[in-house]
Formats: C-alpha cells, structure tokens, sequence
C-alpha cells in the first residue's frame, strides 16, 4: 500500500535514503584484487585498496555503498528498515546505480561500488536484481573497478554462483557472534541461514582456483575473497567468545576480513541494550580490531590474548602490550638476534618494521637511533628490547613499572633513565594503576 | 676544495649532476645542489651542469644494472622531493653501496644515514603520491575534458599517471600541478605526457559542463548521509585527510 501513496522520489531524495540506510555496514575496503584495466572501460583495482575520502565520523569511503533497496519483509531488532518501523521507502532502478557509480568513479570519488539490500519480496528476488545491475555495470558500462556485493541469506545457489563471477568481493553478515543472539534479535534469520551462502562461496573460490592454475582466462570467481561482520554490544557476548568466533572464521572459512560494528541504537525495543547515554562502544570495538591485526599479521592466536578467566580486554592498554606484560620472561630480547617471530611479539614494531630490521641487520649491527628510523615506536618497545646487549634506558623488568611507564607516555623519558632507579613513594599517589588489571 | 654540482630540479637536471659527480670524484667528497635552493658555503667551488638526457639516461642505466630496480626506484623518488640534501645524500648513498658486499642490497642497509635518508625521502614522496591518487578530483569541463589542479609539495605527478591512465584509458584528462606549473596530459588512447612551460587557461578551466554541478551535489548528499552522527570524531578525519588535501574535494565545502 505505501508505495502507491508514496510520490515519486528523486534521484537525490533516493541516494539520501538509501546510503544513509547502509552506512552501518562498516565494510569498505576496496583491497584484495589486483587488475589493470583493459583499455576499453573505465577502472582498475590495487591489491592494497584505495580511500577516497573521510567522513565526519574518520571511517573511509572508498566504495559507493548503497542499499538497492530498503524495502525489507524481515524484521531484525537492531535494523532501521525493519518491516516495522515506518520510514520512507525507496528502490534504485538498475540503470541508476550504474550511472552513479560511472559518474562517481570518473570524477575519482570513488573506487568501486558496494552494494547490499533489503530483501524485497524474496531473497530470489532481490538477489535478481543485484545480479541484474551488476550485469549492466559489468558488460554493458564496461567497468573494471571494485564491485562488493551481499549474497543475501537464502537465495538461491545459482544466483549467487552467477553473481559471484561479476563481484570481486563478497560478504554475508555474521550480525550476531552467537546462534542464541542471532535468534533473540534478528528472529527471521539463522545461523544456519547465514553460514550455507558463505560456505557456498568458499567451496566455489577453491574450484575456481584450480580452474584457474588449468586455464589461465577462466573467469574469476570472487577474487577478493569474503568478508563478514558482527555487531558488537548488542548482546551480552564476551571479546573471548567474538574473538573465537572471529578466529575460527577466518581458519575454517577463509574470510579474508571479519568486521566490527559498535552497536548504534536506532530503534527502541525491549530486546535491545539501552546505551544511548554512553555512546557506542567504541573502544571495545577499536581493542577487538587491534586484536584481529594481531591474529592476521602477527600469528597470534585467540587463546594467547584472552581466556575464560579474563575473557575482556584491558581499557587502558593495547592486547599487544597485554600480552607482552603477561609474558615478560620472554624479555628483552635482542633485536640484532631475535628471530622475525619474536620482533613481531614486541609493542611497538610492527610487521613492516619487522621487515625491515631483519633485512637492516645483515649489514651491520642496528643501534635505538636506527630503529626509530624504520619506523618503530620506541616509547612502547624500549621496555623489552636490546640493541647490542644494551637497553636503551636503565629500566627494570617489572609489571608494574612498565604499565605505569606505558600509560604515561608523555612523559618523554622513563622515570629512573636519568640514573634514580628509586620513587619515593606518597599516601595519595596511585601510581596511575586504577584500572589497570593485569594478571 | 670541495665541490658541488649546481642543476636544475629536474630529473634529467639531477641524473646529469650525478653522472658528473660520480664520473669525476666517485672516491671523494661532492655535493649536488638544486638551482636557487643553495646556500653559499666556504672552501667550495660551484659549478654549473651541463644537462642534456644522454647522461641522464647513462645514469639511469648504471643505477639499474648495479643496484637494482628497487633501489632505482627508491632513488628516482627521493630525487622527486623538494628537500634541499636529496642529490647529495643520493650520491653518498652510490658511494656507500661500493663499500658492502652486494651492492644491489644497498637499500637495506638502513644503518647508514644516507641510506636511511633516501629512504624517508622516497617513502614521503611515495606517501605524497598515494594520498593524491586518494583526493584527486576531477571536474568535468564543457569539453568533456577532466581536470585536477593540486599543490602538492614533491613533483608527484609522474608517480600518478600510470594509474590514472591504466584508471581512465578512453577519457582526456589533464592534471595541473600548480607548485611547479607542470601539467599532466591524458589524451583518450593515448600515452599521458608532461608539459612544461606553459600557462594554465583560467576562464576555460573554470567553464564546467552542466551535469558537474548535479553529480557534486549528489557527491556531497552522499557524504553528508553516510556519517554515522554518534561516532563523529573530526580529529580522526583529520588525522587520514590533512587539511592541505582538502581544497580540490567538492564534499569538504558547503
């Protein structure tokens, strides 16, 4: 009934509603893909990804992220479109989201276009639609750049198959890190329902990796490979369990990222958290992502940074910098010695000047002045490592010392570099420890 | 009596006062300084290259065969900076790489201030050209041609045309780097070039078609609607997108 009351909406009025609709997929990476062009079209990929701009809130936008639609017969609790709430309704046609995404790319807004739904009528019928504007953008606008596309839950096999072969990525939201809270808040999905598509999708990336070593111009099937995300503090789950959640995907799924998405309330109901005072949870979602670099590039594991007895992450301090206090009999090791393994464990060094220290110190043995050179954050590092033997300042190899240090890091030197290696102590000092519980 | 090559901030300028310097005092100590950037020092005899592209070319090739690609391209982006020390702590770098074992490993020997030099020269120039690859924007003019005009500080544009022109290879259009008055020219089909020397035309750059206008406006509703109000946080806006990028984005103004 509504859409027949409804007047003719126009091409602004529709962008306004419908990427307002999908700003809370955060996935906007535009990486994974390496293609030149072919001389023909317009576009290419980078295999790193490229942000075009920042919005107000510093998230990138790198892709043109549009729902095609926001008419949706499903009704999940945390969604803004749910089949309940009474919002204005509105669907691109296939024709106006390739001439956005051309219009945009030519002008160099954008890297490529990413398009998710609501599910209109049937997921059949939405996913035809997607299909069907990718096959304009694809052939008939002749586009190379970036397409990320939804598989949305529960269409069929083929659909997805066909579109698989126009996307470069590909992704079917998670939401929920648990089958219980999936069925508490998004009652007409389940993890069932979810996990089929993806598995789907990595089935066919594996046969069409063999295809390809075969036959080197078999058509790609999603060559950026999937991604997922799930909303943080909606439900009560613990970092450990999304963290378990978040490792046992990328091992059994092959996704290539797993996002996260504070929870921002945009609807009332009983179900849900009322955190409208506090904000999102920022922090936790900032420490979780911290967490997810340190599984990827860092070859940590879930279980070395939390466990049942601390299954959340410290406020105060990073989960590297957790670890590496929990385990300071590794400590100090020598940079000029330690092996890539070990650099990457230390705060401060990241993979890339990991990279570079192992491949410096072949030529000569590395001082602290060379190390801040290639990049390492020496404020955090001096505490566990040696250059030659040395450290860079006399510190102890204490818990509490080094967290007290770590935390008052604008403090340029560490307290006792300057030969004291005793505090006098005071009744109303706390040592800036409130919080901190390391164990 | 130490001496010191004077060119040109070119590249053909730089690579002909390197050819110089490492043809006359490999062994000894040069210095190589840009044309109006120099600053008179005691106990050193200035002298003017002469410029022409067979030695850059030499250069060129020397690099290339002894230290490897890699470090050529460390160097040629270095050399495209607008530090005052570059062809200097380049040239001490080809004299460092004669004293390890494999000359071609020199760009890892980041021990050695020189080295260590040219590598942050050449990682901020390529960071320059990355972020203008990001906040390039073109408009599109009357003629259908689509232009940019930046002010970057290093002479970028080389570093962006390739991927422009892989990007955009059936479109005409033209990059105008307005520090060092260069342009970058794109015809359709074609291979892009540099232009130097020339004036840009004010009234036909600012004539755009009709529909640029619309698509900026719908550009800019979509940046608008796609912040999540509770999360606003310009410092970490600004922190990704410095203000200096800012003034070619149509989204950054009202």
């Amino acid at each position: 009934m509504r859409d027949r009351i409804q007047k003719e909406i126009s091409l602004y009025e529709k962008l306004n509603i419908l990427s307002d609709a999908a700003k809370y997929d955060v996935s906007c990476t535009s990486s994974g893909v390496e293609r030149q062009g072919d001389g023909t079209g317009m576009g290419n990929c980078l295999k790193a990804g490229i942000c075009h701009s920042f919005s107000a809130d510093g998230r990138c936008i790198s892709l043109l992220k549009i729902l095609f639609t926001n008419e949706c017969i499903y009704d999940c609790k945390y969604c803004i479109n749910r089949a309940s709430n009474d919002v204005v309704r509105t669907s691109f046609t296939p024709e106006e989201v390739c001439t956005l995404t051309m219009e945009f790319y030519r002008r160099n807004y954008i890297e490529g276009l990413f398009l998710s739904s609501g599910v209109l009528k049937s997921p059949d019928y939405t996913m035809e639609l997607i299909y069907a504007t990718l096959y304009r953008l694809r052939h008939v606008c002749n586009f190379q750049g970036y397409i990320h596309v939804k598989a949305i839950p529960g269409a069929d096999q083929r659909l997805i198959r066909l579109t698989g072969y126009l996307a470069d990525r590909m992704s079917v939201n998670m939401e929920l890190p648990t089958a219980e809270s999936l069925r508490l808040l998004a009652p007409h999905k389940s993890r069932k329902n979810i996990l089929e598509p993806m598995r789907f999708v990595q089935e066919k990336m594996k046969e069409n990796r063999q295809e390809i070593t075969l036959y080197r111009s078999a058509p790609r099937f999603v060559p950026a490979g999937q991604s997922t995300q799930m909303i943080i503090g909606a439900t009560p789950e613990t970092d450990y369990q999304i963290l378990r959640v978040t490792e046992s995907l990328y091992k059994k799924f092959d996704l290539k990222r797993v996002f996260f998405s504070a929870f921002v309330p945009v609807n009332e109901d009983k179900a849900l958290p009322a955190i409208r005072e506090q904000g999102p949870p920022l922090l936790r979602e900032h420490r979780l992502y911290q967490a997810d670099w340190l599984l990827r590039f860092y070859h940590f594991e879930a279980d070395e940074l939390l466990d049942e007895d601390n299954p959340n992450f410290n406020v105060l301090l990073d989960p590297k910098c957790c670890w590496a206090l929990k385990h300071l009999e590794t400590f100090p090791v020598e940079i000029n010695r330690a092996d890539y393994h070990t650099l990457l464990r230390v705060p401060g060094i990241g993979y890339k000047s990991a990279g570079r220290i192992v491949k410096a110190r072949r030529m000569g043995s590395i001082g602290f002045e060379d190390l801040k050179k290639m990049g390492v954050v020496l404020k955090r590092a001096l505490y566990f490592i040696t250059c030659g033997g040395k450290m860079m300042h006399p510190v102890r190899i204490d818990k509490d010392y080094i967290t007290r240090n770590l935390l008052n890091t604008k403090e340029r030197l560490p307290e006792g570099s300057d030969g004291m290696t005793f505090r006098q102590m005071t009744l109303f000092d706390d040592m800036n420890l409130s919080g901190v519980n390391v164990k | 009596m130490r001496q010191i090559y004077i060119c040109t901030d070119t590249i053909t300028g730089l690579y002909s006062a390197l050819h110089d310097a490492w043809k006359e005092c490999r062994d000894g100590d040069a210095g190589i300084e840009v044309r109006g950037k120099t600053q008179q020092q005691l106990f050193c005899e200035y002298r003017t290259v002469v410029e022409c592209e067979q030695k850059a070319v030499r250069l060129e090739r020397m690099i290339k065969r002894y230290l490897g690609c890699n470090a050529y391209w460390d160097i040629y982006h270095a050399l495209l900076s607008d530090d005052g020390a570059k062809g200097t702590v380049v040239f001490r770098a080809m004299q460092e790489s004669r004293n390890i074992k494999d000359s071609r490993k020199i760009m890892d020997h980041l021990g050695n201030p020189d080295v260590a030099k040219v590598f942050a020269l050449s990682r901020s120039v390529s960071n320059e050209a990355h972020m203008y690859e990001e906040f390039i924007r073109f408009r599109e003019l009357e003629n259908g041609i689509l232009f940019s005009e930046i002010t970057p500080k290093a002479q970028i544009l080389t570093c962006v045309a390739d991927h422009f022109t892989d990007r955009f290879p059936i479109e005409n259009w033209m990059i105008y780097d307005k520090t060092h008055q260069v342009f970058l020219v794109h015809g359709a089909r074609e291979q892009w070039r540099l232009v130097w020397g020339e004036a840009l035309n004010r009234k036909a750059a600012g004539m755009i078609s009709e529909k640029e206008l619309k698509y900026e406006r719908l550009w800019k509703v979509f940046f608008e609607s796609i912040t999540i109000k509770e999360r606003e946080n310009p410092k970490c806006q600004q922190n990704h997108l410095p203000l200096r990028y800012r003034e070619g984005m149509p989204e950054m103004f009202q």
